[in-house]
């Protein structure tokens, strides 16, 4: 009797267990998700749309390249070349289209009503609607701990900024560095010079030149025409670059200080869990440190460089923010 | 102007044309091959794409709308003997301008407001395109160095508006900062044709554009005063011509549409000015002029097939995931292999000629000059 | 507070302005002859970034800046070539022949960038080379005697086009067939070769400004990396009436008042940058049109060669 009994329970346990598979998915085969990325650049930018690429890659990995398929399309800078692929990937259906970058939420919110059953996502954005997503690194979170290093280093005093264009998450790293520095040491001097373009790495070489000439020691700057500034600082001696969106250390290792690294990889499996819920699209996804999707990554390098008082002061600051106990400003109305 | 070709000679020139094509295409075979992808999927996929289904024809259509305005500005300025690079800069004039009428004075009636918009468009690129113009009548400043100048300085120009006093207030609210302006008013967006699919009625405003310069081009004095001055500038001044004062009016005309072009794509596409909006039509709409013969209703199937090959690129380009660029260099192949066999195209008795060598001017201009007395002007 | 004099500014905006000129000079210098003798080249811009991938391919796979050189100006010249058989032996017309060349350019560079390489890395580059003694010259020393060779030689490359050009009978040549070609076709030139010459000639050139943007300025490679210089280079050379010296005017002016805005954003003086950035643009027109002067032009400019009957 008794043999019969824990046949009967171990019987029940396996049932439950069963039940409860399938419940979570590993009853029925799970069916393939399909992503589809668009970029106004390259996959190959070493900066905004490499890391989303390699958040995605990460993904795949983790979840195994068939239960994960993605592809992408580049240089769709053109607003109705990105319309027109946006199109052809929801028809075609694929269930998750990340167009990333901001001028892409115009051209989603009119194409999305058409597509109910897709997940649309862009970012860097605010405006969502039932299945559209929009994704928003807090870049000024990690900026500001990078612009407390920026000025705790600083020999000269003064630290460079090489911006594109002020839109999207540039503006908001922009401000964040700028506060970060005065709080790390208020007589350091920001200075900050556009090129005017996202693209035109020569340019910001030469503006990194201009800024190192004009004795900055700390340079840092964002998107993919960042690159040719990084390289440009690795000219040089003494200087130290300080890079977002990826670890840029493989271009300059002697001088990448610290690194803002977003980390895509949570936001995607937000993403496809949500759908798996029911839930389109409709939520700002925001990057921060509190959850890890943002990362400041320490060149180990050069991590002897860097006093461990300025590195406490710096974790501190983190936990901070991280706690919400410091709040890391926004720029007002149209402001700089 | 152009010499009569017999039923043979037409057979030839199609012949060459289609030769061209098929030529540029398999040297892309050997780019696509390169990143190691099939061909044939590739052009399956290029080919097919764009005339299947509700999507393929009308993205082809979209596309074909700015390429048709900019091309027909392009055959006028071209005609008159002056080239036109400035499309880019002409058509963000106008978008921009545009834009500015319609969001200062959204409360307006459509019937008051859509003209009023276009207008300032077309003002827009006009005054841009005839800045260029003046400077070269005047001043004797090239056009192809005031051109290049002035597209930089229009794109700065946007960049500055679009992020500054013409930014979409939701995007400051927000902190977002993406450089656009707000929706324009609804009531001026231009309808769509089908429903459900991008196909505005921009492309008809076009086409009824196209006829409109065939008509004044070839029918009315100022456009024979203009082609003259194209055609033979000494010629033209000795009849008494100001041929100065029409490449001004040519160039006015050219950026005229561009800007128009611009601010369609405005109204019937994006509904806001976004940057990118000139994506290249300032180009590819010289190109599109050349494929059309330089003639306005010639512009009309070369600004369709042109807008499907790039869609079809594009497709192609998605279909086999191999890099973006084969996109530009397959579209690079097709304009120099047409644009190479244009000699051909002209006069296609070359190809009959025996005496002719690998093209040379030399020998074949000792044959054909003969019979044809001075070459045939563009 | 570590601070820059105002010495050190000035020396700053004029160093950096000889630097940018080099590609510039370059490429103006190129399309010079090209123009001289006839043809414009308005693939320039793709011949320069190939140039610049075929540089930074070659010194990233052999280390050697040098080699990147040489390949760059083999590239070029080859891509002349095509130019010159489209718009010289075919007849096209060159400023869209122009156009699909710079297309086609830029979509294989791309192409090849990512099938070969892939990924943004740094190649091996020039660094300065500070000429003895002369760079030590307060003020002057820095300004034009601590750039890299591609620099100097960019400079050099000046005095040297205007001897070839006035004073060597091949010179006259391409002047002659610029002007008359019909004329000079009666005496004997061969129009077309002579073309064709200058045409590769000016495409070599355009791979080496190509080439200096890489293992002379950026010391790496991405997507269109020649961000329009080459357009500008096109102007330059109406800018400079044809002839060296202007070309060199012509450069150093443009890239003057790009360092100048580069400056002026730097040291904070408030200013919208857009504007900053548009004023090289505006100050070339502005140059150009203030010097009312009756423009003498290479009277066969983009004009193919048809021998008339006689």
């Amino acid at each position: 009797m008794r043999k019969n009994r824990i046949v009967l329970v171990a019987f029940l346990a396996l049932a439950t267990l069963m039940v409860f598979g399938a419940g979570y998915g590993y009853g029925a085969p799970a069916k393939k998700i399909r992503i589809a990325m668009l970029m106004a650049s390259t996959i190959d930018d070493m900066a905004w749309s490499q890391s989303m690429y390699e958040g995605l890659k990460a993904v795949q990995k983790e979840m195994g390249a068939d239960k994960l398929e993605f592809v992408t399309s580049e240089r769709m800078g053109n607003p109705v070349d990105a319309g027109a692929a946006i199109r052809q990937y929801a028809d075609q259906g694929f269930d998750i289209i990340i167009a990333h970058g901001a001028q892409y939420q115009s051209v989603l919110m009119e194409l999305a009503p058409d597509f109910p059953k897709t997940t649309f996502a862009y970012g860097t954005g605010f405006t969502t609607a039932p299945n559209i997503f929009a994704y928003d690194p807090q870049a000024q979170e990690g900026a500001y701990l990078l612009g407390m290093v920026a000025a705790l280093m600083s020999k000269t005093g003064v630290v460079g900024i090489v911006g594109p264009v002020e839109s999207g998450d540039a503006i908001k790293y922009n401000y964040g560095f700028q506060q970060g520095v005065a709080a790390g040491n208020p007589n350091v001097k920001v200075r900050i010079a556009y090129t005017g373009s996202f693209g035109d790495i020569v340019g910001a070489g030469e503006l990194a030149k201009v800024h190192m000439d004009a004795k900055a020691d700390v340079l840092t700057g964002s998107s993919q025409q960042a690159v040719g500034a990084a390289r440009a600082v690795a000219e040089r001696s003494g200087v130290y670059w300080m890079s977002t969106d990826m670890d840029q250390a493989s271009l300059a290792p002697d001088h990448v200080l610290a690194a803002q690294v977003y980390h895509w990889e949570k936001v995607v499996k937000d993403m496809i869990n949500y759908r798996a819920q029911g839930i389109l699209g409709g939520k700002h996804l925001t990057l921060t440190f509190a959850d890890g999707t943002l990362e400041l990554r320490f060149n180990p390098k050069l991590t002897n460089k860097i006093p461990k008082a300025v590195l406490d002061r710096v974790e501190k600051a983190k936990q901070d923010i991280i706690s919400g106990k410091l709040k890391v400003e926004l720029p007002k109305a149209g402001g700089k | 102007m152009k010499k009569r070709t017999g039923t043979s000679d037409s057979l030839l020139q199609a012949g060459v044309l289609v030769g061209a094509l098929v030529l540029a295409l398999l040297v892309g075979a050997g780019l696509i091959l390169l990143a190691r992808a099939n061909p044939i999927t590739a052009y399956k996929a290029m080919f097919t794409g764009p005339v299947s289904g509700k999507y393929g024809i009308t993205e082809s259509l979209v596309k074909a709308t700015p390429l048709l305005l900019v091309g027909l500005g392009i055959v006028i300025s071209f005609r008159s003997g002056i080239l036109n690079i400035g499309g880019e800069g002409q058509m963000v004039a106008g978008s921009l301008a545009g834009a500015a009428v319609a969001l200062a004075f959204p409360s307006w009636p459509a019937i008051v407001l859509l003209p009023m918009t276009l207008i300032a468009g077309v003002l827009a690129g006009a005054l841009w395109g005839g800045i260029a113009g003046w400077l070269k009548a005047r001043l004797s400043v090239n056009e192809i160095l005031s051109t290049v100048m002035l597209n930089q300085i229009a794109f700065q120009l946007n960049l500055y508006l679009i992020r500054g006093p013409m930014i979409d207030p939701q995007e400051v609210a927000y902190g977002t900062g993406c450089p656009q302006t707000a929706l324009l008013p609804r009531s001026i967006w231009l309808p769509r044709i089908i429903r459900g699919t991008r196909f505005h009625w921009g492309l008809v405003i076009a086409i009824a554009f196209a006829i409109l310069v065939y008509i004044f081009l070839w029918r009315t004095t100022i456009g024979y005063r203009m082609r003259a001055s194209g055609a033979g500038p000494q010629a033209a001044k000795a009849a008494g011509i100001r041929v100065e004062n029409y490449q001004i009016l040519a160039m006015a005309f050219a950026g005229g549409f561009a800007g128009l072009a611009g601010i369609v794509e405005v109204l019937g596409v994006h509904h806001r000015v976004l940057e990118g909006l000139s994506g290249g039509y300032g180009f590819s709409g010289i190109v599109v002029a050349l494929f059309g013969r330089l003639h306005p209703l010639g512009c009309i199937p070369a600004s369709i097939l042109f807008g499907a090959l790039t869609l079809g690129a594009d497709m192609m380009q998605r279909a086999v995931q191999i890099p973006a660029a084969i996109v530009m260099a397959i579209q690079g192949l097709v304009v120099l292999f047409v644009v190479g066999s244009d000699l051909l195209i002209r006069r296609p008795d070359l190809l009959r000629s025996r005496r002719m060598s690998g093209g040379s001017a030399g020998v074949a201009g000792k044959q054909g000059m003969a019979r044809q007395g001075k070459g045939v002007s563009n | 507070m570590a601070t820059i004099s105002s010495q050190g500014i000035i020396v700053g905006i004029l160093a950096t302005g000889i630097r940018l000129a080099a590609p510039f000079l370059y490429a103006s210098l190129g399309e010079m002859f090209a123009q001289r003798s006839g043809v414009f080249n308005l693939g320039l811009e793709g011949i320069m970034m190939m140039g610049a991938f075929a540089g930074f391919m070659t010194s990233l796979g052999t280390g050697s800046p040098w080699l990147g050189v040489l390949a760059a100006i083999g590239v070029g010249a080859a891509l002349g070539l095509l130019m010159a058989f489209i718009s010289v032996t075919m007849q096209a017309e060159q400023g869209i022949s122009g156009i699909g060349l710079h297309m086609f350019c830029w979509g294989l560079s791309g192409l090849l960038f990512r099938v070969y390489l892939g990924f943004i890395t740094s190649c091996k580059g020039f660094g300065p080379w500070n000429i003895p003694v002369l760079s030590k010259i307060p003020f002057l020393g820095p300004v034009l005697f601590q750039h890299n060779w591609m620099v100097y030689f960019s400079l050099l490359l000046v005095p040297v086009s205007w001897f070839v050009l006035y004073r060597t009978t091949w010179g006259l040549k391409v002047r002659a067939v610029g002007t008359t070609p019909q004329a000079a076709d009666t005496l004997g030139v061969n129009v077309n070769a002579i073309r064709y010459q200058c045409v590769v000639l000016g495409g070599a050139m355009a791979g080496l400004a190509g080439a200096f943007l890489t293992v002379g300025q950026a010391n790496m490679y991405a997507d269109n990396i020649t961000a329009g210089r080459g357009f500008i280079a096109v102007a330059l050379v109406y800018f400079g009436r044809w002839s060296p010296v202007g070309i060199l005017l012509g450069s150093l002016l443009f890239s003057m008042m790009n360092a100048l805005q580069l400056w002026i954003q730097v040291l904070g003086i408030s200013f919208p940058y857009e504007f900053a950035v548009i004023l090289p643009y505006v100050m070339t027109i502005a140059a150009l049109a203030v010097a009312v002067r009756r423009v003498w032009a290479p009277t066969a400019l983009g004009k193919p060669f048809r021998r008339e009957a006689g």
